[in-house]
């Protein structure tokens, strides 16, 4: 296991690294993405400045479009522009085209557009509580054993929220879109997670006018987590059809309070929980979930989302009589989407917090209640898949001895009788699928290529984007490592629809542990071929190169999974990740700081471990934010419009962290990406309620929300 | 837009004859370069007077700490003359946003820019700090206490600009302090709630006490009805109900995305008995 420094950290730090907004081409004019500002009604009408000639503005709303109005990936529900109904706010209305920026902005905050407006639900909880609202799509596990509850029982019921979170990449969402005439091709350059999905929207819009499309990824991705999954599918689509009229290349590059206000945010949830627990044994003998989301406008990513959020919502327990549902729920806001952990955070909040719920019921020690019901070696999940291994419980149990956890629980309690500022210590754990979900990689088919060069370099072909996290790095190191050849002769290309073959979307924690297990694989393909050391073996058969190498994804045929049933294997392959988090209350400004996280995760063997920390560095602050600080929707002020408000966690705000990889039983690398944004909430909840008695079902535990919790009580 | 950049402070005057009405002065840009973004200001002229070095800089003279209205945070902050005579004014502003827009942000532009949350105000309203407002002709001096007049109004005319701001070499001698600012992180927030206090203690009595609170009303100010009822009490006498009572004549907290009023009062509330206990 070796740290080579990235890539492309030289190129970011002295600036020359290029992102979208740096890229200019001759005749290029600006685009806008004209939104509506009405949460649900009729367009009654459209009124231009009349100070503007309109000749010098390109224009295009849905009677542009010449192909189909529907943005077909993830679900085709969500047109590209609106017809005549507006189902929420920010949906997106018509482009507009101008050479001059300014002008254009001038131009577009003058366009005046009457509604008939119609009812609109975009109150969160308003939306979550009612079960009409529903839309389709529900997801049921049925796994009731006709167990009838003993009345020594001891019964357990909640109901969990959580809010909305947005994905705040550094670099906005931009595209460059250009019309090739004479070949009836269109070039998009732009910053996403999904080239392919990308060019299966623009291929919808433009219909029959043209012939070919081709999607590069600009050379840097500022940041995504999810947020750059399917929006950026919209964007291309109006910048398509814009360079299409104007025949000019179109850049839009959406100013930061367009951005938040029109692109998708993780859902806002509604966890119902209800156990019953043994007493005697504190084993938990029936588990029933109502698992809610608020999907927005349209259902999108939704349905996904749904069925990894439910098949991570029993948690790393051992239960065998189990019941969930999970259902989406429609209200009239920007459709929400993938954001690290895709269901899993809302799923492992509500788990994890029962959890002490019911410790809190029995009067014991969470860990205790934990470790009479963690998921052991051949125990079986509730779809019933059985575990192979002990991982969860040696993630829980280095984490405890790392952190003291037993001690401070003590201390903590004596200590919070003397003083009026309060501490707590708290725990999760958790688990993530790596990977799409059930059958999922069975349907993508991923491919990928290599190409050795006379030079005996190594080029990559990968559909995969670096959006930060370091994968093209980390995918070169796994080649470079497998094929014995020095990294700086391997490289990963610049993903482009034209060259890069279609190895699936840039989601799912599945790049290094799909992507990058594949290319070992054609990587140990290619080495058996030259059976030694490939500068040489370039050099002495010269003439073979440069040569191409292409690999299949190939489903293991054991894999199982019943998608009616939502029975079988859910994930090939599981991260386990456990965590203690220290808390500090300050009493008299009602104000929760996390001080110190613990966290042990088992995700196989890191590739590169500096990155793989990073990636959990990064994770476990924005859980923190999540769980503290981030809401992005208020009651009678509605959603916020940049970050002056939404508050994300700064440097000074950053806790200690203690991050340590253990590996259990995979000798490979697994997924990683996503797992640390899925536990920390709950065990900074956890320490809240040990720190101070007081149990609040919702996050973010705002001062203001622990305000009104104990004056709501008092 | 008119950008003037004049050459000196004459040139500065002399060409402010020439604009009549509301008009903008940028110095560090912390504000007012987002403002322009968001089109808030749109057609008022912008004067440049980041160059005016005149402006910068802190001296002593006589009894008297003299910030000119240019100097930065940062400047305030390293500033030996502040360390020592003004420790605690010094210290409170550490935390002012961040490294990057303490280098920028000026303490004039500050006060001109009169959010009711300027972190800067509560400090400046008990240490009795005096504003120096110059024009081509004539400069006057007034107390920040009188400076404002309602929600981003103040008694400053279209043609003056702030000079220096003034604060008397002992304002914070012998007196026991405090300050907090309540915001949404450690760094880089606007405060939910502010406050300063200063007060002189004889045995439990408190004999003189200024506090001032900054985001709970409409611009920041001192809570004078609170500061009449707390002087010369014995500080056991001090009544809940009535602390809370009299801070009510004080404060005027509202809702809004980033906290809610109750909070805003109960916390305020809490930070008053927090000063007072501390000592």
């Amino acid at each position: 296991m070796r740290s080579p420094r990235k890539v492309d950290a030289r190129s970011k730090i002295n600036g020359s690294h290029k992102f979208i907004d740096d890229y200019i081409f001759p005749d290029m004019i600006y685009g806008y993405l004209y939104y509506a500002r009405c949460h649900h009604g009729y367009i009654r009408k459209i009124t231009f400045p009349e100070e503007f000639d309109l000749k010098n503005f390109i224009i295009i709303d849905y009677k542009d479009i010449p192909g189909r109005n529907i943005v077909p990936e993830p679900e085709p529900d969500q047109p590209f522009l609106v017809e005549n109904e507006v189902y929420h706010y920010g949906q997106i209305i018509m482009g507009i085209a101008h050479p001059n920026k300014a002008i254009l902005k001038q131009f577009v905050e003058k366009i005046e557009i009457e509604y008939e407006e119609l009812t609109a639900l975009t109150d969160i909880k308003e939306c979550l509580e009612d079960e009409s609202n529903a839309f389709g799509r529900e997801i049921i596990i049925d796994q009731r054993q006709s167990l009838e509850p003993r009345s020594e029982w001891i019964k357990t019921s909640a109901v969990y929220y959580t809010a909305h979170q947005e994905q705040a990449y550094l670099e906005t969402q931009g595209m460059i879109a250009i019309y090739n005439q004479d070949q009836r091709s269109i070039y998009v350059l732009g910053t996403m997670q999904c080239p392919y999905f990308v060019k299966e929207a623009v291929e919808m819009i433009m219909g029959d006018k043209i012939t070919e499309v081709v999607i590069e990824t600009a050379e840097g991705i500022g940041g995504a987590f999810g947020g750059k999954e399917d929006f950026p599918n919209i964007l291309a689509g109006v910048a398509s059809l814009l360079a299409y009229k104007a025949e000019k290349p179109v850049k839009i590059v959406l100013e930061r309070s367009d951005d938040i206000v029109i692109t998708t945010k993780r859902h806002p949830s509604r966890v119902e929980i209800e156990t019953y627990t043994d007493p005697v044994t504190n084993k938990i003998r029936k588990l029933k979930i109502d698992y809610r989301l608020d999907a927005g406008g349209y259902l999108t990513l939704s349905p996904v989302v749904l069925s990894r959020g439910v098949l991570h919502s029993f948690g790393g327990y051992n239960i065998r009589d189990v019941f969930i549902h999970g259902r989406l729920l429609r209200s009239n806001t920007p459709s929400n989407g993938a954001f690290r952990g895709f269901g899993a955070p809302q799923a492992f909040f509500a788990i994890e917090s029962h959890i002490d719920k019911i410790a809190g019921d029995l009067k014991i020690d969470p860990l205790e209640l934990r470790m009479k019901n963690i998921l052991q070696k051949d125990d079986r999940m509730p779809t019933t898949q059985i575990i192979r291994e002990d991982h969860i419980l040696d993630c829980l149990n280095r984490v405890i001895e790392k952190s003291d956890y037993k001690q401070k629980y003590i201390e903590f309690q004596e200590y919070n009788q003397h003083h009026d500022n309060k501490k707590g210590i708290g725990i999760s754990i958790c688990f993530h699928g790596g990977g799409y979900t059930g059958n999922g990689e069975k349907v993508l088919q991923s491919k990928v290529k290599m190409t050795i060069e006379k030079d005996a370099a190594v080029n990559i072909y990968v559909a995969n984007t670096d959006m930060g996290q370091g994968a093209h790095t980390t995918l070169a190191q796994m080649v470079s490592e497998t094929l014995d050849h020095p990294l700086n002769k391997t490289r990963v290309v610049i993903p482009n629809t034209s060259k890069t073959p279609n190895s699936g979307p840039t989601v799912a924690s599945r790049t290094i542990y799909i992507i990058g297990n594949l290319l070992c694989d054609l990587s140990l393909q290619i080495k058996k071929e030259i059976q030694g050391n490939l500068d040489e073996y370039v050099r002495s058969h010269n003439t073979l190169f440069p040569k191409e190498y292409s690999r299949c994804f190939t489903p293991d045929p054991t894999v199982v999974f019943d998608d009616k049933t939502y029975l079988g294997t859910g994930y090939k392959d599981y991260s386990w990740a456990a965590c203690v988090c220290e808390v500090f209350y300050q009493t008299s400004i009602f104000k929760l700081d996390l001080k110190k996280i613990w966290t042990v995760l088992d995700i196989g063997i890191p590739v590169n471990p500096k990155i793989a920390e990073g990636q959990v560095e990064g994770g476990l602050l924005q859980a923190m934010g999540y769980a503290l600080t981030e809401y992005f929707y208020k009651p009678d002020f509605g959603r916020m419009h940049g970050f002056t408000d939404y508050i994300l966690p700064t440097t000074l705000d950053t806790p200690e962290m203690d991050i340590e990889f253990i590996h259990t039983d995979s000798d490979f690398a697994k997924g990683l990406g996503e797992i640390p944004m899925n536990y920390p909430a709950p065990a900074i909840r956890n320490a809240f309620h040990h720190a101070t008695g007081i149990f609040i079902d919702e996050i973010p535990l705002t001062p203001e929300r622990i305000y009104e919790n104990i004056k709501g009580k008092s | 837009m008119k950008f003037i950049k004049p050459s000196s402070l004459p040139d500065l005057f002399d060409r402010l004859q020439n604009y009549e009405g509301r008009k903008f002065f940028l110095a560090g840009g912390s504000d007012i370069n987002i403002q322009i973004k968001n089109r808030m200001i749109r057609d008022e002229p912008i004067f440049y007077i980041n160059h005016l070095d005149e402006l910068r800089g802190i001296q002593v003279v006589d009894d008297t700490v003299i910030i000119g209205a240019l100097t930065s945070y940062a400047d305030i902050i390293s500033s030996p003359i502040l360390k020592e005579k003004l420790p605690f004014f010094r210290n409170s502003l550490k935390l002012f946003a961040s490294p990057l827009l303490q280098s920028v942000a000026t303490i004039g532009g500050n006060i001109a820019n009169s959010s009711p949350t300027a972190d800067i105000l509560p400090l400046l309203l008990v240490l009795d700090a005096e504003v120096r407002l110059l024009t081509r002709s004539k400069l006057r001096f007034i107390p920040i206490n009188e400076f404002y007049t309602g929600y981003k109004e103040y008694v400053m005319k279209t043609n003056e600009i702030i000079g220096s701001v003034h604060i008397n070499i002992d304002a914070e001698k012998n007196w026991l302090a405090y300050y907090r600012k309540v915001g949404s992180r450690q760094s880089l927030t606007i405060a939910k709630l502010a406050l300063a206090g200063i007060m002189k203690l004889k045995e439990n009595s408190i004999t003189a006490i200024k506090i001032a609170a900054g985001a709970l009303n409409e611009y920041p100010r001192r809570l004078t009805t609170t500061e009449n009822y707390l002087k010369s009490k014995r500080k056991e006498d001090i009544a809940d109900k009535e602390l809370k009572e009299v801070l009510t004549e004080d404060i005027t907290p509202i809702t809004d995305l980033r906290s809610d009023k109750n909070y805003r009062f109960d916390v305020c509330l809490n930070l008053i008995k927090e000063f007072i206990n501390s000592y």
